[in-house]
């Protein structure tokens, strides 16, 4: 009788478990496009002996030719540089620009950098850069260096980051948005009124984020000895949320970690 | 035995409510009236779950709004808040004019739409976890409706730069309107604001300053900000004149940079404010500046007002039936002055939703008619807004694929006698045939008659070419100038005579909406007529009678005199 009492209980434990996964798992086909936060409170502490995380973020396919952007309206202003659309900016060598590299499970480490003032340009009706990341909390400075009109719109995606949709025209030099209340993203950013103008912002919760350059790369520096979950996001291959690479980071110690992307699968 | 049952049972009941503690923790508080009222009346536009992606949405634009975002488009609260719940309540029992979203007011009580207000709060987290109540928008210092206060606005809707999506007059036809989209990405079209009775949230002045100040939530219509802040209102209007000089003399550019600069310093302060940051002096120019601000978005919102009637104009029959007014002298040509001598009949238009493929989501409102005509011919002047021209069939990655603008103007071939006489079928004819003039922006001054017993059955008339044809467009607006004369020698045409009603109705195609083929919009059977020249005899009979009666009169008096002495 007990062999069977036991069974069964295991077996309820067992289906219990396998919901709570499935829950787990359901959740997060949601979040598939977003980066991933730990849950605990991020704690600022002193970093001796820290290790470096860096690598080449690569891309795996046909390299499409970039699609050149049709200038619609404020030729005089928007038309003297070509844009291409900058969802997929691949280098020689398949090196993969605008790629976000980063802990995602990381609860303690160093500080932000303070000297940091996150800016986001608008010159002959382009923003730049294409993405970024931004400590949250820290206001984004949003420069218009056109003789034009722009309007900053930033998607709204959570309670925590409503949406935001200011007018910026060309009498407004310069201006400060606080941005979302936690850490959230990465959030689309557009011009409405030049519709072809759009880029990335990710308000993060530490530090330990990197966005690749136009050779791929991305270092994490003063990393806290210890084990961790090495996330991705790129705005056309998508995120590895489901399966991140897990790293072991000794004091004082590099690892090095590429990255090979591929386009993500379109619905 | 039983006690081991009881075990068991106890054991299963203590794992279901761990389950239940684990998985209906997040489960809101929702109203079961709410839920129930939400499904029957709400679900298949919006979805089940609140996404706005019900089984009727894909038809639809613009579309269901998606609950689970807590992006409101018309709120009297401040930007970036949620709305109150009267503002839900209220867009639940009055619609939306210009969208497919009704008002309930006559099929839901009053309880169920207060029902159904706390329930599609539930599909936003936001609503739950907020403390305070949501920032109402202050009505405080509004200026009244004036001629002057119209004036200014009109002055600063430039500067806000409202033209870029609205249109140099407001016809919802700036340079880009056309790729405009929600954050849904779905294509949104800016207001067209010389038909404020389609404004989503309403028409009173009221309404237009709370979207100017709150903005329009998950659209591309910014919150507003003052474009030149810290300057008075004299002060934005010159800095305006003095940017747009190609040269200046060294003391306008002295009195520009100064100007600048001290926008430059109210820019600063507007941002310290955000971050609240400011110090006491800074909060005072702030609330001067704000105070402008106030003002110039009121006398914006007057302006504005200004650009429409209060109500859709009535349709065209009864009393507003088309009249053709009888002239003498040649007829007006397409921008002559004449034609402003007229009113307007107004011909609404819907979507074309009886034949496949249909246009659930028409963009053309309606079409405007005039007419003059005199003893051998008669002149249209027709007119109808479209945000774009488009004069040929072209595929846009962004936009889609957008065909060409046209527009049809339908006439039975035979005048059915008297009123209860049977007309053609209303869609292009059916077993009784319809003549049609139609013309299409590709080629503005042709028309091209046919015949047509159906919407698929339309053939070109053989004999073409009596009609003169001119069409324009300009500021999001067409222009047609069409001139036939009276009677024909074709028998497939309509021979026209005074005093006779005859049925018009119409088909219209914005081609940036994708409207092509039975893909247009439609109006029912209106009438018109030419109406009959006023006889020349009035000016000689009621004289004459009077004259005689009077006579008359005269003659009885003088008689009953005579008698009596």
């Amino acid at each position: 009788m007990k062999t069977k009492m036991l069974t069964c209980l295991i077996l309820l434990l067992a289906c219990g478990f396998g919901l709570f996964v499935f829950a787990d798992s359901h959740e997060k086909e949601e979040d598939m496009n977003k980066l991933v936060f730990s849950k605990e409170k991020y704690k600022t502490t002193a970093v001796s002996n820290g290790g470096k995380i860096s690598g080449v973020v690569k891309f795996d396919g046909e390299v499409p030719e970039m699609k050149k952007l049709e200038i619609t309206k404020d030729k005089a202003v928007c038309g003297v540089t070509d844009k291409f659309d900058e969802a997929l900016v691949v280098g020689e060598g398949n090196v993969l620009k605008n790629t976000i590299v980063y802990l995602m499970d990381i609860s303690q480490g160093k500080d932000f950098d303070k000297e940091a003032k996150p800016e986001l340009d608008q010159k002959n009706c382009r923003f730049n850069p294409h993405v970024q990341i931004i400590p949250v909390g820290t206001a984004l400075t949003v420069l218009n260096n056109d003789k034009a009109t722009h309007n900053v719109h930033i998607f709204g995606t959570s309670k925590n980051n409503t949406s935001v949709n200011k007018q910026q025209t060309k009498n407004r030099k310069k201006m400060r948005l606080t941005g979302a209340k936690g850490a959230e993203g990465p959030i689309e950013v557009k011009c409405d009124i030049h519709g072809w103008m759009k880029a990335w912002v990710a308000y993060v919760p530490h530090p330990y984020f990197a966005v690749t350059n136009e050779k791929g790369e991305f270092t994490l520096e003063d990393v806290p000895p210890g084990d961790y979950k090495l996330g991705y996001w790129h705005e056309a291959c998508g995120t590895n949320n489901k399966e991140p690479v897990k790293v072991t980071v000794a004091a004082g110690g590099e690892v090095k970690q590429d990255f090979t992307l591929k386009l993500k699968e379109s619905k | 035995m039983r006690s081991k049952n009881v075990v068991y049972l106890i054991l299963i009941l203590g794992l279901l409510s761990v389950y239940n503690l684990i998985f209906a923790q997040d489960a809101p508080e929702v109203s079961e009236k709410g839920k129930e009222v939400y499904e029957e009346s709400c679900a298949h536009c919006h979805g089940t779950e609140g996404r706005g992606d019900g089984s009727a949405a894909e038809n639809l634009l613009p579309r269901p709004r998606d609950f689970t975002r807590g992006l409101y488009k018309i709120r009297s609260t401040e930007s970036g808040q949620l709305p109150t719940d009267q503002d839900l309540f209220d867009i639940i029992t009055e619609g939306m004019p210009g969208s497919s979203m009704p008002g309930w007011e006559a099929s839901l009580s009053a309880n169920d739409r207060w029902e159904v207000v706390a329930y599609i709060k539930t599909f936003y987290d936001g609503f739950k976890e907020s403390e305070t109540p949501p920032r109402q928008i202050s009505l405080e210092g509004k200026i009244p409706y004036s001629e002057e206060s119209v004036e200014i606005g009109k002055g600063l809707y430039t500067q806000f730069a409202c033209f870029e999506c609205h249109g140099q007059v407001g016809r919802g036809d700036g340079t880009s309107a056309p790729t405009l989209q929600d954050e849904w990405g779905f294509q949104s079209w800016p207001a067209n604001l010389a038909q404020g009775w389609n404004f989503r949230g309403g028409n009173d002045i009221d309404d237009i300053y709370k979207r100017f100040i709150g903005g329009i939530a998950g659209s591309a219509m910014p919150m507003f900000e003052d474009p030149a802040f810290g300057l008075t209102i004299e002060q934005s209007i010159r800095y305006n004149e003095l940017d747009n000089k190609v040269e200046m003399t060294q003391a306008e550019e002295e009195e520009y940079n100064q100007l600048d600069e001290k926008m430059g310093n109210a820019f600063e302060i507007l941002d310290l404010m955000a971050e609240g940051s400011a110090n006491e002096e800074q909060k005072q120019s702030y609330a001067t500046a704000m105070k402008t601000f106030y003002e110039k978005s009121w006398h914006l919102a007057n302006y504005v007002k200004s650009l429409s009637s209060e109500k859709r104009p009535e349709p065209a029959i009864g009393k507003n039936v088309l009249r053709s007014q009888y002239t003498e002298a040649d007829l007006p040509q397409i921008m002559d002055a004449a034609w402003d001598t007229l009113d307007s009949s107004y011909f609404p238009l819907v979507g074309q939703i009886i034949i496949e493929p249909r246009q659930f989501n028409p963009t053309i409102d309606s079409v405007n008619a005039k007419s003059f005509y005199n003893d051998t011919e008669v002149a249209f002047l027709f007119t109808w807004d479209d945000r774009t021209n488009n004069t040929e069939v072209e595929e846009n990655e962004d936009t889609g694929k957008t065909f060409e603008d046209a527009i049809a103007i339908q006439f039975p071939v035979k005048i059915p006698k008297g009123p209860t006489a049977e007309k053609p079928y209303f869609l292009w004819g059916g077993r009784k045939a319809v003549y049609l003039w139609q013309w299409k922006a590709s080629a503005t001054d042709k028309i091209t008659e046919l015949t047509a017993k159906g919407i698929n059955n339309a053939e070109e008339q053989e004999v073409q070419g009596n009609i003169e044809a001119k069409g324009e467009y300009t500021d999001g607006q067409y222009r047609l100038w069409v001139k036939r004369t009276l009677k024909t020698d074709d028998t497939k045409d309509l021979q026209l005579e005074p005093g006779v009603f005859v049925p018009i109705a119409f088909s219209a195609w914005d081609g940036a909406n994708g409207d092509v083929g039975t893909k247009r919009v439609i109006s029912s059977w209106y009438s018109f007529v030419l109406e009959p020249v006023p006889s020349s005899r009035r000016f000689i009979y009621p004289p004459l009678v009077a004259l005689l009666s009077f006579g008359l009169l005269v003659g009885l008096r003088e008689f009953v005199r005579q008698r009596n002495t």
